[in-house]
Protein backbone atom coordinates (compact mmCIF):
# COMPACT_ATOMS: atom_id res chain seq x y z
CA UNK A 1 0.00 0.00 0.00
CA UNK A 2 0.97 3.20 -0.93
CA UNK A 3 1.14 5.99 2.16
CA UNK A 4 -0.60 9.34 0.77
CA UNK A 5 1.10 11.48 3.43
CA UNK A 6 4.70 10.00 1.98
CA UNK A 7 4.04 12.35 -0.85
CA UNK A 8 7.80 13.46 -0.72
CA UNK A 9 9.99 10.75 -0.87
CA UNK A 10 13.49 10.28 -1.50
CA UNK A 11 13.47 9.35 -4.53
CA UNK A 12 11.89 13.05 -5.25
CA UNK A 13 14.84 14.40 -3.18
CA UNK A 14 17.31 12.45 -5.52
CA UNK A 15 15.65 13.92 -8.51
CA UNK A 16 15.46 17.52 -7.08
CA UNK A 17 19.36 16.98 -6.92
CA UNK A 18 20.26 15.70 -9.67
CA UNK A 19 18.72 18.68 -11.79
CA UNK A 20 20.18 20.97 -8.93
CA UNK A 21 23.46 19.58 -9.91
CA UNK A 22 22.62 19.37 -14.11
CA UNK A 23 21.80 23.13 -13.93
CA UNK A 24 25.06 24.05 -11.72
CA UNK A 25 27.29 21.94 -14.60
CA UNK A 26 25.52 23.62 -17.70
CA UNK A 27 25.80 27.41 -16.01
CA UNK A 28 29.83 26.65 -14.89
CA UNK A 29 30.28 25.66 -18.17
CA UNK A 30 28.34 28.49 -20.00
CA UNK A 31 30.72 30.59 -17.73
CA UNK A 32 33.96 28.78 -19.32
CA UNK A 33 32.76 29.56 -22.57
CA UNK A 34 32.10 32.67 -22.02
CA UNK A 35 35.41 33.50 -20.48
CA UNK A 36 37.44 31.24 -23.28
CA UNK A 37 36.10 33.75 -25.93
CA UNK A 38 35.67 37.13 -23.76
CA UNK A 39 39.45 39.40 -24.84
CA UNK A 40 41.87 40.41 -21.82
CA UNK A 41 40.73 44.40 -22.03
CA UNK A 42 37.18 43.34 -21.75
CA UNK A 43 37.66 41.02 -18.65
CA UNK A 44 40.06 43.72 -16.80
CA UNK A 45 37.53 46.57 -17.41
CA UNK A 46 34.49 43.76 -16.08
CA UNK A 47 37.02 43.22 -12.84
CA UNK A 48 36.88 46.98 -12.05
CA UNK A 49 33.69 47.36 -12.65
CA UNK A 50 32.84 44.28 -9.96
CA UNK A 51 35.57 45.76 -7.51
CA UNK A 52 34.19 49.42 -7.63
CA UNK A 53 30.71 47.44 -7.40
CA UNK A 54 31.09 45.43 -4.19
CA UNK A 55 33.66 48.26 -2.88
CA UNK A 56 31.01 50.29 -2.62
CA UNK A 57 28.79 47.63 -0.82
CA UNK A 58 31.42 47.41 1.57
CA UNK A 59 32.19 43.45 1.03
CA UNK A 60 35.50 43.15 -1.92
CA UNK A 61 35.95 39.49 -0.97
CA UNK A 62 33.34 38.07 -3.53
CA UNK A 63 34.97 40.34 -5.94
CA UNK A 64 38.31 39.37 -4.73
CA UNK A 65 37.05 35.44 -5.47
CA UNK A 66 35.37 36.13 -8.84
CA UNK A 67 38.69 37.73 -10.49
CA UNK A 68 40.86 34.96 -9.08
CA UNK A 69 38.58 32.25 -10.12
CA UNK A 70 38.04 33.55 -13.24
CA UNK A 71 41.63 34.81 -13.79
CA UNK A 72 42.37 31.10 -13.44
CA UNK A 73 40.19 29.29 -15.32
CA UNK A 74 41.11 31.83 -18.05
CA UNK A 75 44.46 31.27 -18.07
CA UNK A 76 44.38 27.72 -17.41
CA UNK A 77 41.59 26.34 -19.50
CA UNK A 78 40.74 29.41 -21.96
CA UNK A 79 43.26 28.30 -24.79
CA UNK A 80 41.79 25.24 -25.04
CA UNK A 81 38.16 25.92 -24.54
CA UNK A 82 38.36 28.39 -27.28
CA UNK A 83 40.14 26.27 -29.87
CA UNK A 84 37.44 24.31 -28.78
CA UNK A 85 35.21 26.53 -29.70
CA UNK A 86 36.16 27.69 -32.84
CA UNK A 87 36.47 23.91 -34.23
CA UNK A 88 32.93 23.80 -33.53
CA UNK A 89 32.44 26.76 -35.76
CA UNK A 90 34.52 25.57 -38.48
CA UNK A 91 32.33 22.26 -38.13
CA UNK A 92 29.62 23.91 -38.49
CA UNK A 93 30.53 26.36 -41.56
CA UNK A 94 31.67 22.63 -42.93
CA UNK A 95 28.18 21.39 -42.39
CA UNK A 96 26.43 24.58 -43.61
CA UNK A 97 28.51 24.13 -47.32
CA UNK A 98 28.21 20.42 -47.88
CA UNK A 99 24.27 20.68 -47.33
CA UNK A 100 24.02 24.14 -49.89
CA UNK A 101 26.22 21.40 -52.14
CA UNK A 102 24.03 18.82 -51.79
CA UNK A 103 20.55 21.16 -52.18
CA UNK A 104 22.16 22.23 -55.32
CA UNK A 105 22.71 18.82 -56.59
CA UNK A 106 19.36 17.90 -55.78
CA UNK A 107 17.97 21.04 -57.55
CA UNK A 108 19.89 20.48 -60.40
CA UNK A 109 18.22 16.88 -60.90
CA UNK A 110 14.41 17.90 -60.20
CA UNK A 111 15.43 20.57 -62.85
CA UNK A 112 16.54 18.70 -65.34
CA UNK A 113 13.05 16.06 -64.41
CA UNK A 114 11.08 19.25 -64.73
CA UNK A 115 11.01 19.47 -68.39
CA UNK A 116 8.08 17.01 -68.63
CA UNK A 117 8.20 14.58 -71.85
CA UNK A 118 4.73 14.57 -71.68
CA UNK A 119 4.72 18.33 -72.22
CA UNK A 120 8.04 18.14 -74.62
CA UNK A 121 6.06 15.45 -76.74
CA UNK A 122 2.93 17.30 -77.06
CA UNK A 123 4.12 20.39 -78.54
CA UNK A 124 6.38 18.41 -81.01
CA UNK A 125 3.07 16.95 -82.07
CA UNK A 126 1.42 20.15 -82.42
CA UNK A 127 4.84 21.47 -84.28
CA UNK A 128 4.39 18.88 -86.50
CA UNK A 129 0.61 19.78 -87.20
CA UNK A 130 1.22 23.36 -87.61
CA UNK A 131 3.77 22.97 -90.02
CA UNK A 132 1.05 21.54 -92.46
CA UNK A 133 -1.56 23.84 -91.57
CA UNK A 134 -0.29 27.03 -90.14
CA UNK A 135 3.50 27.23 -91.17
CA UNK A 136 4.13 30.95 -89.65
CA UNK A 137 2.68 29.48 -86.28
CA UNK A 138 4.74 26.60 -86.06
CA UNK A 139 7.30 28.82 -86.75
CA UNK A 140 6.64 31.14 -84.01
CA UNK A 141 5.78 28.12 -81.32
CA UNK A 142 9.09 26.02 -82.47
CA UNK A 143 11.15 29.66 -81.49
CA UNK A 144 9.31 29.86 -77.77
CA UNK A 145 9.59 26.25 -77.33
CA UNK A 146 13.31 26.74 -77.87
CA UNK A 147 13.47 29.70 -75.21
CA UNK A 148 11.55 27.47 -73.12
CA UNK A 149 13.88 24.74 -73.11
CA UNK A 150 16.89 27.45 -73.37
CA UNK A 151 16.58 28.35 -69.65
CA UNK A 152 14.94 25.90 -67.85
CA UNK A 153 17.67 22.99 -69.13
CA UNK A 154 19.97 23.41 -66.67
CA UNK A 155 22.98 22.81 -68.69
CA UNK A 156 22.04 25.17 -71.17
CA UNK A 157 21.15 27.90 -68.63
CA UNK A 158 23.18 30.76 -68.90
CA UNK A 159 24.47 32.85 -66.33
CA UNK A 160 22.68 35.76 -65.40
CA UNK A 161 19.20 33.88 -65.52
CA UNK A 162 18.30 34.27 -62.37
CA UNK A 163 16.63 38.00 -62.15
CA UNK A 164 12.71 38.55 -62.50
CA UNK A 165 13.16 39.87 -66.11
CA UNK A 166 14.60 36.28 -67.23
CA UNK A 167 12.05 34.29 -65.16
CA UNK A 168 9.12 36.24 -66.43
CA UNK A 169 10.73 35.68 -70.23
CA UNK A 170 10.87 32.06 -70.04
CA UNK A 171 7.27 31.69 -68.45
CA UNK A 172 6.02 33.56 -70.94
CA UNK A 173 7.45 31.46 -73.74
CA UNK A 174 6.22 28.41 -71.90
CA UNK A 175 2.30 29.78 -71.56
CA UNK A 176 2.45 30.92 -75.67
CA UNK A 177 2.97 27.12 -76.11
CA UNK A 178 0.52 26.24 -73.95
CA UNK A 179 -2.27 28.81 -75.18
CA UNK A 180 -1.70 27.82 -78.63
CA UNK A 181 -2.50 23.53 -77.33
CA UNK A 182 -5.35 24.84 -75.15
CA UNK A 183 -6.29 27.93 -77.60
CA UNK A 184 -9.34 30.02 -75.57
CA UNK A 185 -9.13 27.66 -72.82
CA UNK A 186 -6.24 29.31 -71.34
CA UNK A 187 -6.21 33.22 -70.61
CA UNK A 188 -2.91 35.06 -69.89
CA UNK A 189 -2.01 38.32 -68.18
CA UNK A 190 1.28 39.44 -66.76
CA UNK A 191 1.31 42.45 -64.58
CA UNK A 192 5.59 43.31 -64.29
CA UNK A 193 6.72 46.86 -63.97
CA UNK A 194 9.92 46.63 -66.39
CA UNK A 195 11.79 48.24 -63.28
CA UNK A 196 11.78 44.86 -61.76
CA UNK A 197 13.69 42.84 -64.90
CA UNK A 198 16.74 43.62 -63.46
CA UNK A 199 15.80 42.66 -59.78
CA UNK A 200 17.25 39.28 -58.89
CA UNK A 201 15.26 36.11 -58.39
CA UNK A 202 16.05 32.69 -58.20
CA UNK A 203 15.53 30.65 -61.17
CA UNK A 204 12.61 27.99 -61.77
CA UNK A 205 10.62 29.25 -59.08
CA UNK A 206 8.05 31.26 -60.80
CA UNK A 207 8.08 28.64 -63.75
CA UNK A 208 7.11 25.85 -60.84
CA UNK A 209 4.27 27.75 -59.87
CA UNK A 210 2.95 28.79 -63.40
CA UNK A 211 2.98 24.77 -64.08
CA UNK A 212 1.30 23.87 -61.09
CA UNK A 213 -1.64 26.10 -62.03
CA UNK A 214 -1.70 24.51 -65.49
CA UNK A 215 -1.55 21.38 -64.30
CA UNK A 216 -3.52 21.11 -61.41
CA UNK A 217 -5.77 24.06 -61.76
CA UNK A 218 -6.64 24.68 -65.72
CA UNK A 219 -5.82 21.35 -67.42
CA UNK A 220 -8.25 19.28 -65.89
CA UNK A 221 -11.14 22.21 -66.03
CA UNK A 222 -13.16 21.72 -68.81
CA UNK A 223 -13.81 25.20 -69.14
CA UNK A 224 -10.30 26.12 -68.89
CA UNK A 225 -9.41 29.89 -67.31
CA UNK A 226 -6.82 32.04 -66.77
CA UNK A 227 -3.31 32.87 -65.10
CA UNK A 228 -2.65 36.71 -63.46
CA UNK A 229 1.49 36.75 -62.62
CA UNK A 230 2.16 39.86 -60.88
CA UNK A 231 4.54 41.46 -59.50
CA UNK A 232 4.93 44.25 -56.84
CA UNK A 233 7.53 45.56 -54.13
CA UNK A 234 6.06 46.65 -50.31
CA UNK A 235 8.94 47.73 -47.83
CA UNK A 236 11.25 46.53 -49.76
CA UNK A 237 10.36 42.92 -50.24
CA UNK A 238 9.61 41.78 -53.85
CA UNK A 239 6.00 40.18 -54.18
CA UNK A 240 5.68 37.77 -57.46
CA UNK A 241 2.28 36.11 -57.44
CA UNK A 242 0.78 33.53 -59.35
CA UNK A 243 -2.92 33.48 -59.42
CA UNK A 244 -5.58 30.98 -61.09
CA UNK A 245 -9.57 30.43 -61.24
CA UNK A 246 -8.72 26.61 -62.00
CA UNK A 247 -10.34 23.96 -60.46
CA UNK A 248 -8.36 24.29 -56.60
CA UNK A 249 -6.22 23.24 -54.54
CA UNK A 250 -6.67 19.63 -53.53
CA UNK A 251 -5.59 19.06 -49.58
CA UNK A 252 -4.73 15.28 -49.85
CA UNK A 253 -2.99 15.62 -53.06
CA UNK A 254 0.68 15.16 -52.17
CA UNK A 255 2.20 16.62 -54.90
CA UNK A 256 4.10 19.20 -53.21
CA UNK A 257 7.27 18.50 -54.24
CA UNK A 258 7.92 21.77 -56.50
CA UNK A 259 6.45 23.33 -53.68
CA UNK A 260 8.95 21.86 -51.15
CA UNK A 261 11.77 22.56 -53.18
CA UNK A 262 10.63 25.97 -53.71
CA UNK A 263 10.32 26.45 -49.67
CA UNK A 264 13.97 24.81 -48.98
CA UNK A 265 15.45 27.00 -51.80
CA UNK A 266 13.95 29.86 -50.08
CA UNK A 267 14.95 29.21 -47.16
CA UNK A 268 18.56 28.37 -47.72
CA UNK A 269 19.07 31.82 -49.66
CA UNK A 270 17.15 34.08 -47.47
CA UNK A 271 16.45 32.71 -44.31
CA UNK A 272 13.39 33.74 -42.11
CA UNK A 273 13.27 36.53 -44.66
CA UNK A 274 11.86 34.81 -47.61
CA UNK A 275 8.41 32.80 -47.65
CA UNK A 276 5.87 30.29 -50.15
CA UNK A 277 2.49 31.50 -49.26
CA UNK A 278 -0.26 29.30 -50.95
CA UNK A 279 -3.94 30.35 -50.62
CA UNK A 280 -7.55 29.30 -51.59
CA UNK A 281 -9.10 33.16 -52.56
CA UNK A 282 -13.07 33.49 -51.73
CA UNK A 283 -13.30 33.69 -55.55
CA UNK A 284 -12.10 30.30 -56.27
CA UNK A 285 -8.78 28.89 -57.69
CA UNK A 286 -5.45 28.63 -56.51
CA UNK A 287 -3.07 32.05 -55.13
CA UNK A 288 1.38 31.32 -54.90
CA UNK A 289 3.27 33.49 -53.80
CA UNK A 290 6.89 34.03 -53.32
CA UNK A 291 7.99 36.89 -51.00
CA UNK A 292 11.74 38.11 -50.96
CA UNK A 293 14.13 41.00 -50.37
CA UNK A 294 13.95 43.51 -53.04
CA UNK A 295 17.15 44.52 -54.40
CA UNK A 296 17.68 46.46 -57.58
CA UNK A 297 20.13 44.41 -59.29
CA UNK A 298 22.56 41.84 -58.50
CA UNK A 299 25.54 42.75 -55.65
CA UNK A 300 23.65 45.29 -54.25
CA UNK B 1 -22.39 -3.46 -92.41
CA UNK B 2 -23.30 -1.53 -95.65
CA UNK B 3 -23.53 1.95 -94.46
CA UNK B 4 -20.37 4.17 -94.38
CA UNK B 5 -18.75 3.29 -90.64
CA UNK B 6 -18.75 6.30 -88.94
CA UNK B 7 -15.65 7.62 -86.10
CA UNK B 8 -16.09 10.03 -83.24
CA UNK B 9 -12.25 11.87 -82.35
CA UNK B 10 -12.28 13.13 -78.73
CA UNK B 11 -9.20 15.40 -77.88
CA UNK B 12 -9.11 18.36 -75.70
CA UNK B 13 -6.50 20.03 -78.31
CA UNK B 14 -8.42 21.43 -81.78
CA UNK B 15 -5.21 21.32 -83.84
CA UNK B 16 -4.81 17.52 -82.93
CA UNK B 17 -8.34 16.86 -83.83
CA UNK B 18 -7.69 18.39 -86.77
CA UNK B 19 -4.16 16.21 -87.78
CA UNK B 20 -6.28 12.99 -87.28
CA UNK B 21 -9.48 14.17 -88.99
CA UNK B 22 -6.95 15.27 -92.22
CA UNK B 23 -4.74 11.68 -91.86
CA UNK B 24 -8.20 9.74 -91.62
CA UNK B 25 -9.03 11.11 -94.56
CA UNK B 26 -6.04 10.88 -96.50
CA UNK B 27 -5.77 6.56 -95.34
CA UNK B 28 -9.68 5.72 -94.97
CA UNK B 29 -11.73 8.11 -97.49
CA UNK B 30 -14.89 6.09 -96.74
CA UNK B 31 -14.92 6.96 -92.80
CA UNK B 32 -17.13 9.59 -91.94
CA UNK B 33 -16.46 11.85 -89.03
CA UNK B 34 -19.86 11.94 -87.46
CA UNK B 35 -18.43 14.69 -84.43
CA UNK B 36 -15.59 15.85 -82.69
CA UNK B 37 -15.46 15.89 -78.35
CA UNK B 38 -13.27 18.33 -76.47
CA UNK B 39 -13.65 16.78 -73.17
CA UNK B 40 -14.33 13.31 -71.55
CA UNK B 41 -17.84 14.01 -70.44
CA UNK B 42 -18.22 15.50 -74.36
CA UNK B 43 -16.72 12.32 -75.61
CA UNK B 44 -19.42 10.08 -73.54
CA UNK B 45 -22.52 11.93 -74.34
CA UNK B 46 -21.46 12.46 -78.05
CA UNK B 47 -20.75 8.57 -78.39
CA UNK B 48 -23.82 8.14 -76.70
CA UNK B 49 -26.06 10.42 -78.80
CA UNK B 50 -24.04 9.65 -81.89
CA UNK B 51 -23.71 6.09 -82.06
CA UNK B 52 -20.39 6.06 -84.39
CA UNK B 53 -18.64 2.66 -84.80
CA UNK B 54 -15.18 3.75 -84.09
CA UNK B 55 -14.14 6.41 -80.93
CA UNK B 56 -10.34 7.94 -81.26
CA UNK B 57 -9.78 9.23 -77.26
CA UNK B 58 -6.83 11.04 -76.20
CA UNK B 59 -5.84 9.75 -72.65
CA UNK B 60 -5.24 13.09 -70.94
CA UNK B 61 -8.58 14.88 -71.44
CA UNK B 62 -9.94 17.26 -68.61
CA UNK B 63 -13.55 16.03 -67.37
CA UNK B 64 -13.63 12.51 -67.91
CA UNK B 65 -9.87 10.54 -68.65
CA UNK B 66 -9.90 8.79 -72.24
CA UNK B 67 -9.71 5.39 -70.04
CA UNK B 68 -12.47 6.42 -67.80
CA UNK B 69 -14.59 7.74 -70.96
CA UNK B 70 -13.68 4.30 -72.77
CA UNK B 71 -14.64 1.94 -70.01
CA UNK B 72 -18.34 3.57 -70.38
CA UNK B 73 -18.23 3.06 -74.25
CA UNK B 74 -16.19 -0.27 -74.86
CA UNK B 75 -19.24 -1.75 -75.51
CA UNK B 76 -21.07 0.11 -77.97
CA UNK B 77 -18.11 1.06 -80.17
CA UNK B 78 -14.42 -0.02 -80.80
CA UNK B 79 -12.08 2.25 -78.94
CA UNK B 80 -8.89 3.77 -80.15
CA UNK B 81 -6.32 5.09 -77.40
CA UNK B 82 -4.04 8.78 -78.90
CA UNK B 83 -1.40 9.72 -77.30
CA UNK B 84 1.59 11.99 -76.93
CA UNK B 85 3.31 10.57 -74.41
CA UNK B 86 2.00 8.13 -71.38
CA UNK B 87 4.67 5.39 -70.44
CA UNK B 88 2.66 2.98 -67.98
CA UNK B 89 -0.66 3.24 -70.54
CA UNK B 90 1.81 2.69 -73.57
CA UNK B 91 3.12 -0.67 -71.41
CA UNK B 92 -0.71 -1.88 -71.02
CA UNK B 93 -1.28 -1.45 -74.70
CA UNK B 94 1.75 -3.37 -75.86
CA UNK B 95 0.72 -6.33 -73.62
CA UNK B 96 -2.82 -6.19 -74.88
CA UNK B 97 -5.79 -6.15 -77.53
CA UNK B 98 -5.98 -2.23 -77.27
CA UNK B 99 -5.85 -0.48 -80.32
CA UNK B 100 -4.18 2.40 -79.85
CA UNK B 101 -1.91 5.57 -81.89
CA UNK B 102 1.03 7.73 -80.59
CA UNK B 103 1.02 11.68 -81.04
CA UNK B 104 2.34 12.88 -84.35
CA UNK B 105 0.09 10.13 -86.17
CA UNK B 106 1.86 8.99 -88.93
CA UNK B 107 0.12 7.59 -91.93
CA UNK B 108 1.90 4.06 -92.16
CA UNK B 109 0.93 4.11 -88.52
CA UNK B 110 -2.67 4.76 -88.91
CA UNK B 111 -2.71 2.83 -92.16
CA UNK B 112 -2.14 0.17 -89.72
CA UNK B 113 -4.67 0.56 -87.18
CA UNK B 114 -7.43 0.92 -90.07
CA UNK B 115 -6.55 -1.76 -91.52
CA UNK B 116 -7.33 -3.82 -88.39
CA UNK B 117 -10.46 -1.55 -87.52
CA UNK B 118 -11.95 -2.95 -91.10
CA UNK B 119 -12.00 -6.03 -89.97
CA UNK B 120 -12.67 -5.94 -86.97
CA UNK B 121 -15.99 -3.65 -88.06
CA UNK B 122 -18.40 -6.69 -88.93
CA UNK B 123 -18.11 -8.21 -85.23
CA UNK B 124 -18.78 -6.78 -81.76
CA UNK B 125 -16.38 -4.48 -79.66
CA UNK B 126 -14.06 -6.90 -78.21
CA UNK B 127 -14.53 -7.09 -74.53
CA UNK B 128 -11.27 -5.01 -73.62
CA UNK B 129 -13.10 -4.51 -70.16
CA UNK B 130 -10.49 -6.37 -67.78
CA UNK B 131 -7.72 -4.23 -69.54
CA UNK B 132 -9.35 -1.16 -68.62
CA UNK B 133 -9.82 -1.76 -64.91
CA UNK B 134 -6.51 -2.86 -64.59
CA UNK B 135 -5.67 0.55 -66.69
CA UNK B 136 -7.30 2.51 -64.22
CA UNK B 137 -5.46 0.70 -61.50
CA UNK B 138 -2.44 1.28 -62.86
CA UNK B 139 -2.74 5.21 -63.22
CA UNK B 140 -4.14 5.33 -59.96
CA UNK B 141 -1.57 3.66 -58.11
CA UNK B 142 0.42 6.26 -60.41
CA UNK B 143 -0.98 9.19 -58.88
CA UNK B 144 -1.21 7.94 -55.07
CA UNK B 145 0.71 4.96 -55.02
CA UNK B 146 -2.73 3.36 -53.81
CA UNK B 147 -2.40 4.18 -50.30
CA UNK B 148 -5.62 5.63 -49.00
CA UNK B 149 -5.51 9.73 -49.78
CA UNK B 150 -4.12 11.34 -46.52
CA UNK B 151 -4.52 15.24 -45.31
CA UNK B 152 -0.99 16.43 -47.16
CA UNK B 153 -1.88 20.40 -46.68
CA UNK B 154 -3.58 22.13 -43.91
CA UNK B 155 -6.51 24.90 -44.84
CA UNK B 156 -6.22 28.03 -42.42
CA UNK B 157 -8.49 31.36 -42.50
CA UNK B 158 -6.06 33.98 -43.12
CA UNK B 159 -8.05 37.16 -43.61
CA UNK B 160 -10.35 36.88 -46.60
CA UNK B 161 -8.65 33.59 -47.95
CA UNK B 162 -7.79 30.23 -47.26
CA UNK B 163 -3.92 29.11 -46.49
CA UNK B 164 -2.49 26.43 -47.47
CA UNK B 165 0.20 25.05 -45.08
CA UNK B 166 2.02 22.06 -45.90
CA UNK B 167 2.09 19.41 -43.32
CA UNK B 168 5.84 19.02 -43.44
CA UNK B 169 6.01 22.70 -42.11
CA UNK B 170 3.61 22.04 -39.58
CA UNK B 171 5.58 21.46 -35.81
CA UNK B 172 2.55 19.86 -33.42
CA UNK B 173 -1.15 20.67 -33.19
CA UNK B 174 -2.94 21.36 -30.05
CA UNK B 175 -6.75 22.07 -28.82
CA UNK B 176 -7.48 24.95 -27.78
CA UNK B 177 -11.14 25.10 -26.21
CA UNK B 178 -12.65 25.51 -29.52
CA UNK B 179 -9.98 25.70 -32.23
CA UNK B 180 -7.02 23.68 -32.86
CA UNK B 181 -3.68 25.60 -32.58
CA UNK B 182 -1.35 24.89 -35.63
CA UNK B 183 1.90 25.79 -34.43
CA UNK B 184 4.96 26.10 -37.61
CA UNK B 185 8.48 27.37 -36.73
CA UNK B 186 7.38 31.09 -37.95
CA UNK B 187 3.81 31.29 -37.47
CA UNK B 188 0.95 29.90 -35.14
CA UNK B 189 -2.66 29.52 -36.46
CA UNK B 190 -6.36 28.29 -35.63
CA UNK B 191 -8.09 25.98 -37.15
CA UNK B 192 -11.79 24.76 -36.56
CA UNK B 193 -10.81 21.14 -37.82
CA UNK B 194 -10.86 18.90 -34.23
CA UNK B 195 -7.45 17.19 -33.32
CA UNK B 196 -9.64 13.38 -33.54
CA UNK B 197 -10.74 15.05 -37.39
CA UNK B 198 -7.06 15.51 -38.18
CA UNK B 199 -5.46 12.30 -36.25
CA UNK B 200 -7.97 10.60 -38.62
CA UNK B 201 -7.15 12.28 -42.04
CA UNK B 202 -3.45 12.83 -41.10
CA UNK B 203 -0.44 10.07 -42.27
CA UNK B 204 -0.73 8.28 -38.66
CA UNK B 205 3.59 7.41 -39.67
CA UNK B 206 3.87 11.40 -40.33
CA UNK B 207 1.79 12.79 -36.99
CA UNK B 208 1.58 10.71 -33.26
CA UNK B 209 -0.91 11.39 -30.96
CA UNK B 210 1.55 12.22 -27.82
CA UNK B 211 -1.27 13.83 -25.42
CA UNK B 212 -5.44 14.41 -25.08
CA UNK B 213 -4.84 17.70 -26.96
CA UNK B 214 -1.68 17.30 -28.78
CA UNK B 215 -0.57 15.91 -32.44
CA UNK B 216 2.93 15.90 -32.90
CA UNK B 217 5.02 15.92 -36.22
CA UNK B 218 7.58 12.73 -35.56
CA UNK B 219 10.29 14.28 -38.33
CA UNK B 220 10.30 17.54 -35.65
CA UNK B 221 11.02 15.73 -32.35
CA UNK B 222 14.39 16.90 -31.47
CA UNK B 223 15.18 14.84 -28.09
CA UNK B 224 12.56 13.30 -25.12
CA UNK B 225 13.56 13.74 -21.49
CA UNK B 226 12.31 13.84 -17.95
CA UNK B 227 11.24 16.63 -15.93
CA UNK B 228 11.59 16.66 -12.31
CA UNK B 229 8.21 15.78 -11.81
CA UNK B 230 8.83 12.20 -13.88
CA UNK B 231 6.86 13.43 -17.28
CA UNK B 232 8.20 12.57 -19.89
CA UNK B 233 9.03 16.06 -22.18
CA UNK B 234 9.37 16.17 -25.77
CA UNK B 235 11.87 19.10 -27.86
CA UNK B 236 10.94 19.93 -30.79
CA UNK B 237 13.72 21.85 -33.89
CA UNK B 238 12.66 25.02 -34.13
CA UNK B 239 10.56 25.63 -31.34
CA UNK B 240 11.17 26.77 -27.67
CA UNK B 241 7.77 25.08 -26.68
CA UNK B 242 8.35 21.58 -24.98
CA UNK B 243 5.57 19.04 -25.68
CA UNK B 244 4.23 16.69 -22.04
CA UNK B 245 3.63 13.15 -23.24
CA UNK B 246 0.75 11.81 -21.17
CA UNK B 247 1.09 8.53 -19.83
CA UNK B 248 -1.12 6.59 -21.71
CA UNK B 249 1.24 7.99 -24.66
CA UNK B 250 4.39 6.92 -23.41
CA UNK B 251 4.87 3.71 -24.88
CA UNK B 252 5.88 5.81 -27.93
CA UNK B 253 9.24 6.59 -26.26
CA UNK B 254 9.92 4.04 -24.63
CA UNK B 255 13.80 2.89 -24.72
CA UNK B 256 14.84 0.41 -26.58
Amino acid sequence: MKTPSNSMDWSDVKLLLRELFATARENWWLFVDWLAVIDWRRLAILWLLVLIGFGLLNTPEPAVWFILISFGVKVLGGGKRKAELEAQAADRKADVATLERRLTEAQMATLQAQVEPHFLFNTLALIGQLIETDPPEAARVHAHLIDYLRSSLPQMRAAGSATLGKQVELSKAYLAIMQARMKERLQVQFRVPDFLGSAPFPPMMLQTLIENAIKHGLEPKIAGGRIDVSARVEDATLFVDVCDDGLGFNPTSSDGLGLANIHERLQLLFGDKAELVIEAPPTGGTRASIRVPYQMMEGL
Amino acid sequence: MSAAPRALIADDEAPMRDQLRARLREVWPELQIAGEAANGVEAVEQARALAPDIVFLDIRMPGLTGIEAARQLYQRCHIVFVTAYDQYALDAFEQGAIDYLLKPVTAARLETCCARLRQRLAQPPEDIGVQLGRLTAALAGNAANAAPPRLRWIQAQVGASLRMIPTREVLFFRSDEKYTRVQTATTELLIRKTLKELADELDPDEFWRIHRSTLVRVDAIESVSRDMRGRQMLKLRGCREELEVSRNHSHLFQQM
